[in-house]
């Protein structure tokens, strides 16, 4: 039995998001929401994290704070984008400094579309994250 | 059995003599060694001839006798006080011992000097044994140590004017009066070995002659000849009265109230040799001579002498205010230094810490007296001797590397020192690790609270629960600071291959003790301490130490748990295997951090010491002060006999 | 029975009830801030998916010392319930405690090493405590095993109401509760990431949590030596000191390490000493 699907930790980073996602994010953890009915826990922490939901897109200097974030959580895990920066890079995306979607780094396993992503959508996108999750597991195990 | 004392007594000082004569290194290393092997023989064969057990009391051999030998040496020792005393230009000491002379002359003079029982001069028990084979054994690997410590010590410290004939003839001038001090019977054989422990400590801590070292040089002499004055004049006391000078006799059960008044004096003299509140100030200081000078003050000679004095006591003051006065300056000694010791970051002084604390509770021990109390501070003197000794090789040696007694810059010990490190996890786990050596004297010691009736039980315990707790503060941050790692380069894993032989032979014979006796915790238990206690206050036959075989287990799993576990770690090659977190920013080589802006930084990572909320010398003010009213209730309370 | 079966009860058991008493913690903490909260079996859940999960390791210290964290934990009560003198008990249980502290002092991050620092400074204003209360308790029942207590003819509570007291204060950073700056507790937004765990992955972290639900079970054992006439009385109490615990942890969640030490310091001299000493004076 797995217990990946009823335990997902994530690490939740805000790359260079304008913070309206980022509030969705919290909001998901508010009374109205509250995703830790499905074990959901927000760790601040790599080392600790199932699922790296990133807000907003990558810019030159957080590459490699994203590559070692990724780098630094267990495997198996997976790479949520949340809203429209993160997977494309949204209105910034021809920004001088901007690299793009998180796509450009990471291999993302699900996008998150919306500026800003509603919380519905946000925990439909864990629970698809999830799925991922289990599904790396079995494909290492 | 009275010419092997005699030799041990005698022997070390003949060899002290030789090598004051001695100039080459090499001819000094292979002297200092083979004398050491004969003086721990010489004590393992004493220890051995005592067979049964029952306390022997005997003079000198082919009838020789004292004659005036006592009075000559005082004379000279005297001379020399006020030598240097001139020559520093000090005006205490001085007087001092010319009071300690008055009064020698005073008796010699008067003719009051009684008849001397010569087949009473020594006596030999189980608690002299166990002293004499601390000294002869501890004392001789730490003589062995300095050889490969002193060498290193005047290279990295080229300043410092070498004197190394002197030290080793002073190191073993003192293994050869502690002996005597052991073994003594009648008071003033005693006080004359006491004194000359104390000018020996004078001139090792004085060692390397800076303004700074001679004056602690002077308070450890001040405080410790105003101990021996109060020796003296418990001497003066005792032929006034037309008492015995004879210690067993005098301590052979609950004193009468005309004792009480000269056995006040002599716990004065006991708590100022011990270091306890307000004379700690002199062991401090005595933690700026070289490491062995700390080790030998510490361990084994000196600091010992003092709780072998007020053990040896014990019997006699048990029950009385004075008693109890003086076990409550050991317990408050204990608490207080205990909290001082969390906020140091100099290692050697949070040893000596730990060593006031661990006599504070030796002295509470004998201050109550009790089978188990006594049980408990011989006890503790094993454990201590041995662990501390090791301790304060250890961090000799490390100090010589890395040139630093800050407990910060031991840092990742483990990589740059691996060897070292377990030895050093050895001693601290002697010291305090939960169920051995040092705790398991705690604990019975909490048993034995529980039955002291009235405040004074309540207290003892609130004490106790305080101070053991300080404790594992300050040894949790030296084994955070010794177990961390990182990645070391070639040069760095070379240093560990320039400690001396000498060095390593000692420290890791001290560490086989330490396990050795923790192994053997009951048989020492049933055989020496035990027996020694039911002999000390004559008390039904119990056993001591409850041990059952899960808690002996558990012992040995906790001792050997941390130097197992650091020896296989270093030479886990590949234990890199994953950097800690930054804040997503890169880590190399295990401690360097890629900064915001570019650029690397290794962390460095600073033990807390409670700034804020514990102020260290307040606190040891407060301790001396306390400590300093309750002596003189415990002193005005012996003058008046209670 | 033989106090070995006990002991083995334990160390089966403990981690069971320990689970659950931190299942029903988030539930309620979940139902005090008006949400619905994670299934009762939830810290199963995580317990089973950090064992399946990767474990980094910073250095090869530790993953030994968390195994000895774990394993010393489940000694302490083992020995506890298993009739092995108290006072020894409560030195086990600091040694327990402290080598958790060593498994993030010897990592170099800045996070683990102030938790680990943090946790010491727990540890020292907690053990002070601990050394005293099972003291008091051998004094009052003259037991020296925790099966001499429930079998004293004794009642230990209404003879100690400051030592117990003073357990309700001291328990609260024991069970990983209120002060907000000692990393442990289980918040979500903390000054030091996770503080001690923060480097703790997959199964190491697993033996963290292990060791907490051992740590919860002792506690459970204290509380029932204080209502030593019957078990479920003591079960129900700690439920009371529990519960209480839960909603200190929710209203008062920015205590620092300072008013900690200093507080519970005050509180084991005042609540517990004055008790001791009363103890001694009238006995």
């Amino acid at each position: 039995m797995s217990f990946f699907s009823k335990s997902p930790w994530i690490l939740h980073y805000d790359a260079s998001s304008c913070n309206g996602c980022d509030i969705e994010v919290l909001a998901c953890l508010t009374p109205l929401y509250d995703v830790e009915r499905f074990g959901v826990v927000n760790t601040g922490n790599p080392k600790h994290a199932d699922i790296l939901l990133i807000t907003g897109s990558v810019n030159e200097r957080n590459i490699d704070i994203i590559e070692n974030l990724y780098r630094q959580m267990p495997d198996p895990k997976v790479v949520v984008a949340v809203g429209a920066c993160a997977c494309s890079g949204g209105i910034f995306a021809r920004a001088y400094n901007i690299q793009g979607g998180i796509d450009k780094v990471l291999p993302v396993d699900v996008y998150v579309p919306g500026c800003a992503a509603r919380p519905e959508s946000i925990i439909d996108g864990v629970i698809k994250g999830i799925g991922a999750l289990e599904m790396k597991r079995k494909k290492s195990a | 059995m009275s010419s092997l004392i005699v030799f041990l007594v005698a022997f070390p000082l003949v060899i002290g003599a030789l090598l004051l004569g001695v100039h080459s290194g090499k001819l000094r290393n292979v002297i200092v060694v083979l004398a050491g092997l004969i003086v721990a023989g010489a004590s393992i064969v004493t220890a051995a001839t005592f067979g049964n057990g029952n306390a022997l009391f005997f003079g000198l051999p082919n009838g020789l006798t004292l004659g005036q030998g006592l009075l000559v040496v005082e004379v000279l020792m005297a001379a020399f006080v006020l030598f240097v005393s001139i020559q520093n230009r000090r005006v205490l000491a001085p007087i001092l011992v010319l009071g300690q002379l008055a009064i020698s002359f005073y008796l010699e003079l008067a003719g009051k000097m009684p008849e001397i029982d010569a087949g009473r001069l020594f006596w030999f028990d189980r608690l002299s044994m166990v002293m004499v084979l601390i000294i002869g054994i501890i004392g001789t690997l730490i003589c062995i140590h300095s050889l490969g410590y002193m060498r290193d010590y005047h290279r990295s410290s080229p300043m410092i004017k070498g004197r190394r004939t002197a030290f080793f003839c002073l190191l073993f001038v003192f293994l050869g009066s502690m002996f005597g001090l052991v073994v003594s019977n009648y008071l003033p054989l005693m006080l004359v070995f006491w004194e000359i422990t104390t000018l020996c400590s004078f001139l090792l801590i004085g060692y390397t002659r800076t303004e700074e070292t001679i004056g602690y040089a002077f308070d450890a002499l001040n405080m410790n000849m105003l101990g021996g004055l109060a020796f003296s004049g418990a001497i003066l006391l005792l032929i006034n009265g037309n008492q015995t000078l004879d210690l067993a006799k005098l301590t052979s059960g609950p004193a009468s109230a005309a004792l009480l008044p000269a056995l006040a004096l002599l716990c004065l003299a006991g708590l100022t040799k011990a270091a306890q509140m307000p004379f700690s100030r002199w062991l401090l200081g005595a933690m700026y001579a070289p490491s062995p000078t700390s080790a030998l003050l510490h361990s084994s000679t000196m600091v010992k002498a003092g709780v072998f004095l007020l053990l040896r006591l014990s019997p006699a003051i048990a029950g009385s205010d004075l008693g109890t006065m003086v076990a409550f300056i050991g317990m408050l000694t204990f608490l207080f230094v205990s909290l001082v010791g969390l906020t140091e970051q100099n290692t050697k002084k949070v040893l000596a810490y730990s060593t006031i604390g661990s006599l504070g509770l030796i002295v509470g021990c004998a201050g109550l007296g009790s089978p188990e109390l006594i049980w408990v501070g011989v006890m503790i003197i094993i454990f201590h001797a041995l662990a501390k000794g090791l301790l304060f090789l250890v961090v000799g040696t490390i100090e010589n590397r890395f040139y630093t007694k800050d407990m910060e810059n031991f840092d990742t010990l483990l990589s740059r020192l691996p060897l070292v490190s377990a030895l050093a996890l050895v001693g601290i786990a002697g010291m305090f690790i939960a169920p051995f050596g040092v705790v398991v004297a705690k604990w019975t010691a909490i048993r034995a609270f529980l039955e002291i009736p009235g405040w004074q039980g309540a207290a003892l315990l609130v004490i106790m629960a305080f101070g053991s707790s300080f404790t594992i503060f300050y040894w949790g941050k030296l084994l955070i600071k010794v177990l961390s790692m990182k990645s070391v380069t070639e040069y760095e894993r070379s240093i560990q291959k320039r400690i001396s032989s000498f060095e390593w032979i000692a420290e890791i014979a001290l560490a086989a003790g330490v396990l050795a006796v923790t192994f053997f915790l009951a048989a020492i238990s049933e055989q020496v301490v035990g027996p020694f206690a039911l002999a000390t206050f004559k008390g039904t036959s119990q056993s001591f130490l409850h041990v059952e075989p899960v808690m002996l287990a558990t012992m040995i799993v906790a001792v050997l748990f941390l130097p197992v576990l650091a020896l296989w770690a270093s030479r886990h090659e590949n234990y890199n295997m994953s950097d800690f977190y930054a804040a997503g920013r890169p880590v190399t080589n295990g401690n360097v951090v890629g900064m915001a802006l570019g650029g690397t930084r290794a962390v460095t990572l600073r033990n807390y010491y409670l700034e804020g909320v514990v102020n260290g010398q307040l606190v040891f003010r407060a301790g001396t002060t306390i400590c300093a009213a309750l002596l003189i209730a415990a002193l005005a309370a012996g003058m008046v006999g209670r | 029975m033989n106090p070995i079966v006990y002991a083995v009860l334990f160390v089966l058991l403990a981690p069971v009830f320990g689970g659950l008493l931190a299942g029903i913690d988030r539930i309620a903490s979940a139902r005090m801030q008006s949400r619905v909260g994670p299934p009762l079996l939830q810290p199963f859940y995580d317990l089973g998916k950090l064992l399946q999960k990767d474990a980094r390791q910073v250095n090869p210290l530790v993953e030994p010392l968390l195994l000895g964290h774990v394993g010393f934990m489940a000694a302490t009560g083992a020995m506890l319930v298993g009739g092995v003198d108290l006072i020894f008990v409560a030195f086990v249980f600091a040694l327990a405690a402290l080598f958790l502290v060593l498994a993030a002092g010897t990592v170099n991050s800045p996070y683990s090493f102030t938790g680990a620092e943090r946790e010491l400074v727990v540890l020292l204003a907690a053990e002070p405590f601990f050394i005293l209360m099972l003291a008091a308790i051998c004094k009052v029942t003259d037991a020296s095993s925790y099966q001499g207590v429930l079998s004293s003819a004794v009642m230990v509570a209404p003879k100690l109401p400051g030592v117990l007291l003073a357990f309700t204060f001291v328990a609260t950073i024991k069970l990983r509760k209120s002060p907000f700056d000692i990393s442990t507790s289980h918040h979500a937004h903390q000054e030091l990431v996770s503080g001690l765990t923060s480097d703790m992955s997959g199964r190491l972290l697993a033996y963290v949590e292990m060791a907490h639900w051992y740590e919860s079970a002792i506690l459970a054992s204290f509380v029932i030596l204080f209502f030593n006439w019957s078990v479920p009385l003591g079960l129900l109490a700690f439920a009371v000191i529990y519960a209480a615990e839960v909603l200190v942890d929710n209203s008062t969640s920015r205590a620092k390490w300072q008013l900690v030490l200093r507080s519970t310091w005050a509180v084991t001299l005042l609540l517990a000493g004055g008790n001791v000493l009363a103890l001694f004076l009238l006995k």
